[in-house]
């Protein structure tokens, strides 16, 4: 079974109740395990990360990006793909009541080995929360689903927009931290070890215009969702 | 299909046609666009701040946390947070100050400033060890796991993310 970057997280607190603090035996999951049991059932939905960052050359414009299925080898680069039942949506704040205001929404059409993402967005989402809808106006782009080494970009309305398979961004020595937690180790290595490193995620990608965001302090998170 | 979906395609049909190489003409009026369209999503999972979700959430919440709204974090989940940070030895003040700083879980970015954790979130921001500091504090051997960086550097330009891995 893969594991994903939650676990990690998770580990930080058994290792709290191993070093000594309390019985925090409600949180005192195994390491390979994931969190939550819905997820574990349905890797597709399980976010790894999200990214926000202004494009360093370019201030005006703001990245956000999103990785799932954490964990895919080399061999099954080639054949990595997307849900068609998921709804994978940037949800994006911008008066500060933590309620999104503006969505990008994204979602794939085709078979495994030709697939193509559409996005929607920024567009004020037809309803907020837990139930969502796709927006029923244009798209906003499409892209071809990249799933090899050169990423196929689309660009449109001033939008740059990506999705495929790339290389997992994240970094962590979880190995070592496991180690910790089962008493195998007592602290980090120096240099520590990239559990991550040579695995893949599936990525979307989106840069967008700040001024389309409808502010300027955001909140943003994404959400997936299925049918 | 609705007549409105049928207008607008009408309205952006030309000017796609003649659009960039990478870009595919719109998919409105597909079969299978169509589906998606009609349907309605229920969320699944959600993602703010890197791992602090699962950090501070019990198991057992997990899945109502996934499905939560980040708008009801500070109501529903502080006292959690709270909890946890005193057990890791910090005082009422300081767990309150920081599950105030943590909730609702979304990342704040302020794009006139420049990125970086905790101002939104770049690829290369070491965030890891920003959060065992966070937790572990002064205890050296904890609070640095010595990874500093991704094993493939990023890209300077769009998509930013590194080539995958292929066999």
């Amino acid at each position: 079974m893969r594991s994903r970057h939650r676990e990690g997280s998770a580990a930080l607190v058994i290792a709290a109740t191993a070093i000594g603090t309390f019985g925090l035996a409600r949180w005192a999951v195994g390491a390979d395990h994931r969190d939550s049991a819905a997820l574990t059932a349905d890797p597709a939905a399980d976010i790894a990360d999200v990214y926000t960052f202004r494009n360093p050359s370019n201030p005006s414009n703001v990245v956000l990006a999103m990785t799932v299925s954490g964990l895919i080898p080399p061999a099954e680069a080639s054949t990595a793909a997307f849900d068609r039942n998921i709804l994978y949506q940037f949800r994006i704040d911008n008066d500060g009541d933590a309620v999104e205001d503006l969505v990008i929404q994204a979602f794939v059409t085709g078979n495994s080995s030709n697939q193509v993402m559409h996005f929607r967005g920024p567009v004020a989402p037809s309803m907020s929360g837990l139930v969502s809808s796709v927006d029923h106006g244009a798209e906003t782009a499409t892209v071809r689903v990249s799933n090899g080494a050169d990423a196929i970009v689309a660009t449109r309305d001033g939008m740059q927009v990506f999705a495929g398979v790339r290389d997992d961004p994240f970094f962590f020595d979880l190995a070592q931290f496991q180690a910790i937690l089962t008493g195998q180790a007592t602290g980090f290595r120096n240099p520590g070890v990239d559990t991550f490193a040579g695995t893949n995620v599936l990525a979307i990608v989106v840069e967008v215009p700040a001024a389309l965001l409808g502010g300027t302090q955001l909140k943003i998170w994404g959400t997936t969702s299925r049918s | 299909m609705k007549a409105i979906q049928w207008i607008l395609i009408a309205a952006i049909a030309s000017p796609v046609l003649a659009g960039c190489d990478d870009t595919l003409a719109p998919f409105n009026g597909d079969a299978e666009v169509d589906r998606v369209l009609n349907a309605t999503f229920t969320q699944t999972d959600r993602f703010g701040l890197p791992a602090i979700a699962t950090v501070f959430i019990p198991t057992n919440q997990k899945d109502a946390y996934n499905r939560g709204q980040p708008s009801n974090d500070a109501a529903e989940y502080t006292d959690e947070v709270v909890t946890v940070l005193m057990a890791f030895g910090q005082s009422a003040a300081s767990a309150s100050g920081l599950a105030a700083a943590l909730l609702p879980d979304a990342q704040p970015i302020d794009v006139t400033q420049p990125s970086g954790f905790l101002n939104g979130r770049r690829p290369q921001d070491d965030v890891i060890t920003a959060e065992l500091g966070l937790i572990f504090g002064a205890s050296a051997a904890l609070n640095d796991d010595h990874v500093d960086a991704n094993d493939k550097p990023f890209l300077a330009s769009f998509p930013y993310l590194a080539a995958p891995h292929l066999q």
